[in-house]
C-alpha cells in the first residue's frame, strides 16, 4: 500500500470514527441509587430549585407570589424558579437525570416519574410524608403510586385536566348529520363518522383525526396492564375490537390517511381548518379555539368526552428529588405548591383543575356562570369526579406511543390483522419494560 | 537506494550546520511546542470523537439504558438488530436513499456548475440562485416543502387546476412518494454546495483542451462527456464519498416531511431516526442504540473503503 493511499484510508477511518461519534449516543451513566432522604436533618431551610414546564408565559405573577408566600412562611429558604420551554422537555429531564442534576422539585407527569423513580430519583412520598395520601382525590393519588415498581407515591398530585368533545355542527349540517343528536357513545360515533365520510369524504372531511391513543383503549374499556403493573394487556378483546372498528371505518373511507399517521396536533389542526367532525379537547381547547380558529369556534358543540368506562384525564405531579440537599425544604415547598390553597389559585389562573380533595366542591366549579367558558368548567370539574388517569405510568411517551400508533396503522393498512397489531405494540412494550 | 537517502540525509545534516545556531532556549523547549499547537485539536478530537466512539462501542455490548449503566450483553443487541422489523426498514429506507440521491447529486451539480461556470450577472445571478437553499436551515426548508406537497398543498392545487391528477397525490402519506420527496428536498437543499465545489474544480481544467475539441469538431455533449468530466473526475469521487455518508445519515428532510413520525405505520424511518428513537428520552436504550450506530458506522465505512478502492483503480487504469 503506497503512502497516499495509507494516508487516504486513514483518512477515512478518522472519518469513519467521526461518523460513528456523530452518530452515537451519550454516556449510559448509571444513575442508580438508594431512594431516601438524603441530605435531609428535617429542617426546613436552605436553598432549593423549582422547575416547571413551560408555566413562564402568563404565570409569573402567581409563582412569584407563591414563592415569596412560602419563603415568608418558612423564613431562611429561597427557592430558585426555573421554568423550562414546552419543546423538548423530555429531553432536558433525561440530560438533567443522567448527569445527576436533577432540580429539587419538578413538574412532571406520573410516566417520566414512573422511569426516574425506576432509577431510585425520587422521593418516595408515601413512605416519607404518609399522613399527605388524605388531602388529595384518590384516583389523582393512585396515578402516581407506581404498583410496577415498589407500590411507593413517587410526587405529590398536582393539576389536573380533562373536557369535553367538541363537535364542528356545520360540518354535520353539510354532511347529513343531526347536530341535535351528537354521538355519546364509541358505537354512535363510528356509525355517523361512516355518514360523514360517505358524504363528504370527497372533500378530505372526517368525523376522526387520528389513531386511538392508550387512553382510548382504557376508556373503551380494554384492561390496560395486569394487577400488578408488571405487564401490558391491551391486547385483550375489547382492544382487538376497537382496532377492527377503526379497520372497517377506514375501509369504507371513513378515515383520511393523513389520520394513520397524524399527533394529537394533527387532530387539532384538521379540527381548525375545518376538515375533522370531532374533537376529544381539554378545559383550555374551547378558548384556543376563539382565539385562533373563530370561524369554527362559533359552529362548535360540546358533549361529554366518549367513553364506554371512565372518562379520561391528565395528571402533573411535583416530585422531589431524593439526592436534593434539602429534601425538607423540597418536600415542604412541594407539598405547600399542591395545598388545596393554592391549588385553587392555579387552576382559576390557568384553566386546570386541582387534584386536592374537596376543592372541587369550590363555587368557582359547581356554579355556571352562563358563559360558555363556565359552562365548559362545571362539567369538565364534574367530570373530573369520576374520571380516571388511563395512561399507565409504565407506558412511555416515546417508543410506546409511536409503537402502538405504527401497529394499529399496520393493521389499517391491511399488513397485519387487530389481534395481531396488538399483540405486537404489547410484546414490544412488554419487552421495553422488562429492560428499563 | 538506501545509500542514496542516507547521503542525502547527511547532506541535509551538513547543510543544516551552515545555518545559524538556534536560540539555545528554542532548542531546549522544542518538545512541546508541537504539542502546543495539537494540544486544542487533540483535546477537541478525543472529548467529542473518539471518547463517543469509544463510549458507543462499549455500550453496544451492554443493555444499558439512560439511567442505568447496564450489563455485558455479548452480541444480544445485534442479534435482536436482526429480529427487529424497524431496522430492516429504516436500512431499507437508508440504503435507498444512498442509492438514489447520490448518482444525481455526483451528476446533477456538475451539470449546473458547467451551465453557470463563467463571468457574467446572469450566471452569477443563477449561480447565487442555486446555492440559496444551502444556506437554509433543514427545518425551515422541510416545513415550506410539507406545506407545498401536502393533500391542500400548491403541488396538489396547481396538478389538479391543471387536470393532472383527478386525487390529490399522497405525497405525504404514501410510504414511496414520501421517501422520494425527500429524496427530492435533499438534492434540491444539497446541489448548490456541490455545485461550487465542481466550479473550483473546473476552473483547474485546462482550456486549451476544449479548444481542441472545438478543433476536432466536439459539440457541447461531448465535449462534456470527453473534457469535463474526465477533468473532474477525482471531485466527482469526492463528491460520491461526502454524499453518501450525507444520504445515508439522511435525518432533518424525513424527519419534517413526515412530522417527527417515520411515515404511517413508521415505513419511513431512517437509520439515524431509529438511533435518535432508541437513544433518546428517559426511557432511552442507550446499548441498543449504539448497537445501531454501530452496524451504521460498520456500512459507511466499508461503502467509503469501496469506493476510494474504486477510485484508485480507475486512476491507475487511466
Amino acid at each position: 500500500m503506497s503512502r497516499t493511499n495509507r494516508r487516504v484510508y486513514a483518512g477515512v477511518a478518522a472519518g469513519a470514527a467521526l461518523t460513528l461519534a456523530l452518530t452515537g449516543c451519550g454516556v449510559g451513566g448509571d444513575g442508580g441509587a438508594d431512594s431516601g432522604g438524603s441530605g435531609t436533618d428535617g429542617k426546613i431551610a436552605g436553598k432549593i430549585t423549582f422547575q416547571t414546564w413551560n408555566l413562564k408565559g402568563g404565570y409569573e405573577k402567581y409563582f412569584d407570589g407563591l414563592i415569596d408566600a412560602f419563603e415568608k412562611k418558612h423564613p431562611g429558604t429561597t427557592v430558585t424558579w426555573v421554568d423550562q420551554p414546552a419543546e423538548g422537555y423530555q429531553d432536558k429531564l433525561s440530560a438533567d437525570a443522567a448527569g445527576g442534576n436533577l432540580p429539587d422539585v419538578v413538574d412532571m407527569g406520573p410516566e417520566a416519574a414512573y422511569t426516574l423513580a425506576g432509577a431510585g430519583m425520587l422521593l418516595n412520598v408515601a413512605e416519607d410524608d404518609p399522613e399527605a395520601e388524605e388531602g388529595y382525590l384518590p384516583t389523582a393519588w393512585d396515578a402516581m403510586t407506581f404498583d410496577g415498581i415498589d407500590g411507593g407515591t413517587y410526587g405529590y398530585p398536582w393539576y389536573l385536566n380533562t373536557g369535553p368533545s367538541f363537535f364542528n355542527t356545520d360540518l354535520f349540517e353539510k354532511c347529513g348529520l343531526d347536530p341535535e343528536k351528537l354521538p355519546e357513545t364509541y358505537g354512535e360515533l363510528f356509525d355517523q363518522a361512516a355518514v360523514m365520510s360517505e358524504n363528504c369524504g370527497d372533500e378530505g372531511i372526517s368525523m376522526i383525526g387520528r389513531m386511538p391513543t392508550i387512553e382510548t383503549f382504557g376508556m373503551y374499556g380494554a384492561e390496560l396492564m395486569n394487577g400488578d403493573g408488571t405487564e401490558f394487556t391491551f391486547n385483550d378483546a375489547e382492544g382487538v375490537e376497537l382496532v377492527e372498528r377503526y379497520q372497517a371505518l377506514y375501509e369504507d373511507s371513513g378515515l383520511t390517511e393523513e389520520s394513520l399517521n397524524a399527533l394529537q396536533t394533527g387532530e387539532l389542526d384538521s379540527f381548525k381548518s375545518g376538515q375533522l367532525g370531532w374533537l376529544p379537547g381539554s378545559s383550555y381547547t374551547l378558548s384556543d379555539l376563539k382565539k385562533t380558529a373563530p370561524d369554527v369556534a362559533k359552529t362548535v358543540a360540546m358533549g361529554p368526552l366518549i367513553a364506554n368506562t371512565a372518562p379520561n384525564m391528565y395528571l402533573e405531579s411535583l416530585v422531589v428529588n431524593s439526592e436534593s440537599e434539602n429534601t425538607a425544604t423540597a418536600k415542604a415547598f412541594a407539598r405547600f405548591a399542591t395545598d388545596p390553597k393554592n391549588q385553587l389559585a392555579f387552576a382559576k389562573e390557568a384553566s386546570v383543575f386541582p387534584s386536592t380533595a374537596g376543592t372541587l366542591d369550590d363555587p368557582y366549579f359547581t356554579e355556571d356562570d352562563g358563559t360558555d367558558e363556565g359552562r365548559l368548567r362545571t362539567e369538565a370539574a364534574a367530570q373530573v369526579g369520576e374520571a380516571v388517569v388511563w395512561w399507565p405510568p409504565a407506558f412511555s411517551g416515546g417508543p410506546d406511543v409511536e409503537n402502538l400508533r405504527e401497529q394499529i396503522a399496520g393493521a389499517l393498512l391491511g399488513k397485519k390483522t387487530a389481534k395481531e397489531a396488538l399483540d405486537d405494540a404489547v410484546d414490544y412494550s412488554n419487552d421495553r419494560l422488562a429492560k428499563q | 537506494m538506501s545509500g542514496t537517502v542516507t547521503a542525502s540525509r547527511r547532506g541535509m545534516r551538513r547543510e543544516g550546520r551552515t545555518r545559524p545556531a538556534r536560540h539555545p532556549h528554542w532548542t531546549r523547549g522544542s518538545w512541546y511546542v508541537p504539542w502546543l499547537f495539537l494540544g486544542v485539536a487533540l483535546a477537541v478530537v478525543s472529548t467529542f470523537v473518539l471518547f463517543p466512539f469509544f463510549n458507543t462501542l462499549l455500550l453496544s455490548f451492554t443493555d444499558a439504558t439512560l439511567l442505568r449503566g447496564g450489563q455485558f450483553v455479548g452480541v444480544d443487541n445485534f442479534r435482536e438488530l436482526w429480529g427487529d422489523a424497524r431496522f430492516r426498514t429504516a436500512l431499507l429506507n437508508s440504503t435507498l436513499y444512498v442509492v438514489c440521491v447520490v448518482p444525481v447529486m455526483v451528476v446533477l451539480p456538475l451539470v449546473l456548475a458547467a451551465l453557470v461556470a463563467g463571468k457574467g450577472r446572469l450566471l452569477g445571478f443563477f449561480r447565487t440562485s442555486y446555492y440559496l437553499p444551502v444556506i437554509m436551515s433543514p427545518v425551515i426548508v422541510g416545513l415550506v416543502w410539507t406545506n407545498l406537497l401536502d393533500r391542500r398543498g400548491l403541488v396538489n392545487s396547481v396538478l389538479g387546476w391543471v387536470s393532472a391528477v383527478g386525487e390529490p397525490v399522497p405525497f405525504l402519506t404514501d410510504r414511496w412518494l414520501l421517501l422520494f420527496s425527500a429524496m427530492f428536498v435533499t438534492i434540491w437543499m444539497g446541489m448548490g454546495y456541490y455545485m461550487v465545489i465542481y466550479l473550483a474544480a473546473l476552473a483547474n481544467i485546462d482550456p486549451t483542451l476544449y479548444d481542441s475539441a472545438d478543433v476536432d469538431g466536439a459539440g457541447t455533449v461531448r465535449k462534456f462527456l470527453h473534457v469535463t468530466m474526465p477533468g473532474v473526475r477525482n471531485t466527482m469521487g469526492l463528491i460520491g464519498l461526502f454524499s453518501s455518508i450525507a444520504a445515508f445519515r439522511v435525518f432533518g428532510e424525513v424527519y419534517v416531511l413526515t412530522d417527527g413520525t417515520g411515515g404511517t405505520g413508521g415505513d419511513n424511518l431512517t437509520m439515524t431516526m431509529l438511533i435518535q428513537r432508541e437513544g433518546t428520552g428517559l426511557q432511552a436504550r442507550t446499548g441498543y442504540a449504539g448497537a445501531i450506530s454501530l452496524v451504521m458506522f460498520a456500512i459507511m465505512a466499508v461503502l467509503l473503503v469501496l469506493q476510494l478502492v474504486a477510485q484508485n483503480r480507475q486512476r491507475r487504469n487511466g
